[in-house]
């Protein structure tokens, strides 16, 4: 079956950060921003990303309502949840509607509001996505599964905390050059760290990951708009293909893993990225990696191929993700950052690859980027979406 | 009389699972309920563990001992522990007990204790 190339072209943010804006706004104000910065308001079908509106928000059906306050009906509109990758299953489905076809221009939206409720709250929202009865009940949270899993690692590959605060310290202080991040407080290991207040201000949320390991609880909301190559050409701004989707699921249960080191989805919904767009990691200029907690971005870093098995925290020593290295991994401050709206998540990398490849970004610019990689990570790695992304002209 | 977990053994190649799945991840049986109940063992090996300080709110207490055992049959389960000084490799042994109060619910699962 032939499928037909895929393009970026226009692409829309909000600040993230606690709003007080309804969920469909959230949605709709990036949206808004697409279209303008597209030039055009002829979309022919919308898809949201939305993990928590039913539970955390109370509204369901939400693209119902994001395609009506945009006035775009009687375009179709669907609501696509993938726990934390919806943005990323969400943008892989306008990829195939405007691939196979179906659709010429396609808009992919998310948002979440997770500050409606207080952050313990919003921790137990997510929780929701471990196994009902072999992990949540005992309380499992993401943040308990990502420090079992950081445990296994530092015992098999020597990661410090040191090296977890190296990746806060990197990410953290990366925002303070994005507009739109969450955070922008300027941190350093010595007050994370090394200094006699870093346990009062770097508490343990989940032993061994401390409160800067984790990314912060966000509103927020971000879109892209798919078009086809002939679509694409009819508006003047620098082409972005999204030249390959690749997505991969683990066992439900984390403790089923034969390895619990790997993160089998990562790396599987990497390779098929890589291999459909025809594009190897060592091409990759820059990335943006699902670091919702510190030790992610290090394991992701070595799953999606960039660098061996159990040396991504070497790399990192070596300042080689850092903008100006060899890799610049999460220069718009990643989700520790930039914070993590979790449905708006996957689309927010987008937003920041497309804006990279295009060289808008400014002081956060990585230099000559033309081919960029995205992975969003759902669940605690049971069901991933990569992307990988190049500059066309 | 005490408590049991359960994993679920197919009846067609012996694969046992835990938790629960509906088809066999070893040969695909894919008829409803060929699987048979058998007990978890209660003795294993510290795999990973964490302490939580951040809990869901149905939690009334400080901190939480989570973690990943291997059981002696080779499943490996998630569940609390009540262990002062946990350490990766220890010998462990389960008791089935309440893990979680929800409401008028009371949930029984794994909890971990030395050895
Ligand atoms: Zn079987």
């Amino acid at each position: 079956m032939t499928m037909r190339d895929v393009y970026v072209i226009g692409i829309g943010i909000t600040s993230f950060t606690r709003l007080e804006f309804p969920l469909s706004e959230i949605a709709a104000y990036p949206a808004m921003m697409a279209m303008k910065d597209a030039g055009t308001r002829e979309i022919d079908h919308l898809y949201v990303a939305n993990m928590g509106g039913g539970r955390v928000n109370h509204q369901t059906g939400l693209a119902s309502a994001v395609v009506d306050t945009l006035s775009l009906t009687p375009a179709g509109a669907e609501t696509i949840e993938n726990g934390p990758a919806s943005g990323g299953s969400a943008v892989k489905t306008g990829y195939m509607a405007v691939a196979s076809g179906l659709h010429d221009v396609v808009m992919v939206t998310g948002a979440e509001r997770m500050r409606e409720v207080n952050n313990l709250d919003a921790t137990d929202f997510v929780a929701t996505l471990t196994h009902p009865i072999a992990e949540h009940i005992y309380g499992v949270t993401l943040p308990s599964l990502a420090a079992m899993f950081t445990r296994l690692y530092m015992e098999k590959y020597g990661v410090t905390e040191r090296h977890l605060a190296m990746v806060a310290v990197k990410n953290q202080n990366a925002a303070l050059l994005n507009e739109f991040a969450h955070l922008h407080q300027k941190i350093s290991i010595e007050g994370i760290l090394d200094s006699p207040e870093a346990m009062t201000n770097n508490p343990y949320v989940a032993e061994p990951l401390r409160f800067f390991d984790c990314c912060p609880v966000s509103d927020g909301g971000a879109c892209v708009i798919l078009a086809s190559e002939e679509a694409a050409g009819k508006v003047g701004r620098p082409l972005v293909k999204l030249a390959g989707v690749g997505q991969a699921t683990d066992t439900h249960a984390v403790h089923e893993r034969e390895d619990p080191t790997d993160l089998l989805a990562v790396r599987r919904a990497a390779a098929m990225a890589f291999e459909r767009a025809g594009l190897t990691p060592a091409d990759v200029d820059v990335a943006e990696l699902h670091d919702a907690f510190t030790i992610l971005e290090i394991v992701e870093s070595e799953e999606c191929g960039f660098f061996p098995k159990g040396e991504g925290h070497l790399a990192l020593e070596r300042g080689e993700t850092a903008l100006g290295g060899k890799l610049p991994i999460n220069v718009s401050g990643g989700l520790k950052g930039r914070g993590h709206p979790v449905g708006a998540t996957g689309l927010a990398q987008v937003y920041e690859i497309v804006h990279q490849l295009r060289g808008e970004a400014g002081e956060r610019q990585v230099k000559d980027a033309r081919i960029g990689f995205t992975c969003n990570f759902g669940g605690f790695g049971n069901n991933v979406v990569c992307l990988a992304f190049t500059r066309e002209n | 009389m005490p408590r049991d977990i359960y994993a679920y053994k197919c009846r067609k190649c012996g694969h046992v699972h835990y938790p629960y799945r509906m088809v066999c991840k070893n040969c695909g049986e894919n008829e409803h309920n060929e699987f048979e109940p058998v007990p978890l063992p209660k003795e294993g090996t510290l795999l990973t563990f964490t302490t939580l300080y951040s809990l869901p709110p149905d939690f009334e207490v400080p901190s939480l001992g989570l973690a990943i055992v291997a059981l002696t049959n080779g499943i490996t389960v998630t569940g609390q522990h009540r262990i002062d000084e946990p350490e990766t490799g220890m010998a462990i042994r389960g008791e089935v007990e309440i893990v979680r109060r929800d409401g008028y619910d009371e949930h029984y699962g794994m909890v971990f204790y030395k050895a």
